[in-house]
């Protein structure tokens, strides 16, 4: 009965996951022929002239998701060691519990903190109106820091239960154990939480819709506005548009969706690996 | 006799429950000197105390003070100018069960050499090679040293550990139950093996084979519940009967 009914859930989900595929796929399926594809495929997104080109919003995405990464993994890898064994064993314990507790804060707070402090902070710097990539990319960081400072936690965690008593008694200091063991041990670990970090900032809607400003133009400086697929979809939905405009939309997600099983196979081939050896 | 280990009025709490309590010992050099108890008495406990290895493990206090004769030196285990890290080179520990890192057999040995004694890499290997001969463990992985530790058989991986350690020269060396986990003929190679270095080291080895106390021990302690540790001279723990009325209570 109750395989039956775990059966029932696994069909349930996996169906619904072909039902959004084939529905994005249907709808989006006209925009891919003819001269549909190239307009689709343009720098220009200006509904009001019909042109429809979605790729500043593709490069803002995947230009954001990436420098935040940038930042945040490093951070997170920095804290992770810190907490482990770099840093004094009295600091290790409130770390990760701030760190838990930032991941519990919801992404809107994060960015209504980041539109009234770090936003007049850029504006104040540059000439714009402080809502551009750099805005999103620094809270998106934040945001990101703690998931991935949690992985890393976990699995250092587990690594060091077993490899902790046998590095002491040879006499390694707790940082040759982190540079020796612990941090080459768990490569695809640290592989793992990277990308996830990465389907994370990708996949966000909130930060870059409320402070990146959202002009739909190629992300080419720091300071310059931009707008990513998720703001792209939901602005487009929230406000009053042409029903043209609209079917350009099942291409955006469609991209995230692609995207996203990438990055999922990703992580599939990362987990079978380690099953495989062991 | 010349004694290696003095401790004093030592005690460990885990999470504030005694597991010993205000013991007092004194081991001599050579031996080997073999520590038996029922289990749960402290044995592991105490002996993770004389190279501090207590601090590693959550929750862990530790009072009193432990005495180790390092080199010509008395060193005081616990002193705040110690440097703990020589210290658990200079008193090896091999564990209960084989505690292989997860690397190759090789590095098993050569990493800690490289790292925590910074010797260059032909020398690690001259003695990791060395330490490999040492517990007849070369012969059986010579031509698989590039392997994962975890591929060898129980008895293989308790060598090697044992190996791992003699290869960072230490003092003295604390062996937990090395047999406990082994069959007979990996067992009978260990007891051959620490009567060899017995010369060499001052070895301390807990054991729960009282014939094998029997057979190679050179005195020997009954831990009783942390609290209580008896010495027994030769000439009782030599007679089999002797020993076993004497053990008869722990049991
Ligand atoms: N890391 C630890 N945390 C909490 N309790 C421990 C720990 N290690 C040992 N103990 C407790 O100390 C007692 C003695 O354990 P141990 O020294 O391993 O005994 P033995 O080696 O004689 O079997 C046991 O009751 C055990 O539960
Ligand atoms: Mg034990």
């Amino acid at each position: 009965m109750a395989a039956r009914l775990l059966y029932c859930a696994a069909a349930v989900s996996a169906l619904a996951v072909l039902a959004i595929l084939a529905f994005l796929v249907y709808f989006s399926l006209p925009l891919f022929q003819g001269d549909q594809l190239a307009a689709l495929f343009s720098w220009h997104w200006r509904p009001l002239q019909n042109e429809f080109g979605i790729l500043p919003m593709i490069a803002a995405s995947l230009a954001l998701a990436v420098s935040s990464m940038l930042v945040a993994y490093p951070l997170a890898l920095g804290v992770c060691c810190f907490a482990h064994g770099l840093g004094p064993d009295w600091a290790a314990r409130p770390l990760l519990v701030a760190v838990r507790l930032m991941s519990s804060v919801p992404t809107v707070v994060y960015g209504l903190v980041a539109a009234f402090s770090l936003v007049p902070l850029i504006r104040g710097a540059s000439s714009g109106s402080g809502l551009c990539w750099l805005a999103a990319l620094l809270t998106l960081a934040v945001l990101a820091l703690p998931t991935i400072v949690l992985l890393l936690d976990n699995q250092f965690q587990r690594l060091e239960s077993e490899i902790r008593l046998t590095a002491a008694a040879l006499g390694l200091t707790r940082v040759q154990e982190m540079l020796q063991l612990t941090l080459p041990l768990s490569s695809r670990g640290l592989v793992m939480a990277a990308i996830l970090g990465f389907g994370r900032a990708l996949g966000d809607t909130l930060v870059p819709l409320m402070l990146a400003g959202n002009a739909p133009q190629p992300p080419l400086s720091l300071l310059d506005p931009m707008r990513t697929l998720t703001a792209h979809i939901a602005l487009v939905v929230a406000t009053d548009s042409q029903s043209a405009a609209y079917n350009s939309l099942f291409a955006c997600g469609l991209i995230l969706f692609l995207l996203t099983v990438l990055v999922n196979l990703g992580l599939r081939r990362i987990r079978t690996g380690a099953t495989a050896h062991g | 006799m010349k004694a290696a280990i003095r401790v004093e009025k030592l005690s460990v709490s885990f999470a504030g429950k005694h597991v010993i309590r205000h013991l007092s010992l004194e081991i001599a050099s050579g031996g080997p000197t073999f520590l038996v108890g029922r289990s749960g008495s402290g044995k592991t406990t105490l002996l993770r105390a004389l190279n501090r290895l207590n601090e590693c493990l959550p929750g862990c206090a530790t009072s009193g003070q432990v005495e180790l004769r390092l080199g010509e030196q008395w060193v005081d285990a616990y002193a705040a100018t110690t440097n703990v890290e020589n210290l658990r080179r200079r008193v090896g520990m091999v564990f209960q069960s084989p505690n292989v890192l997860p690397l190759s057999i090789l590095r098993n040995i050569e990493m800690p050499l490289k790292v925590a004694l910074s010797l260059p890499a032909d020398e690690a290997e001259a003695r990791a090679e060395q330490a490999l001969r040492e517990v007849h463990l070369w012969d059986e992985v010579k031509d698989r040293l590039s392997q994962a530790a975890s591929t060898l058989s129980g008895g293989q991986q308790q060598r090697l550990c044992l190996a791992r350690t003699l290869a960072l020269r230490p003092q003295i060396l604390l062996l937990d139950e090395p047999t406990a986990s082994l069959d007979f003929k990996a067992a009978q190679r260990i007891e051959d093996l620490l009567l060899e270095l017995k010369s060499r080291y001052t070895l301390l080895v807990v054991s729960h084979s009282l014939g094998q106390a029997r057979r190679i021990a050179e005195s020997l302690f009954v831990l009783h519940d942390g609290e209580r540790i008896e010495a027994l001279s030769k000439d009782v723990f030599q007679d089999r009967d002797a020993l076993f009325s004497v053990m008869d209570e722990l049991i």
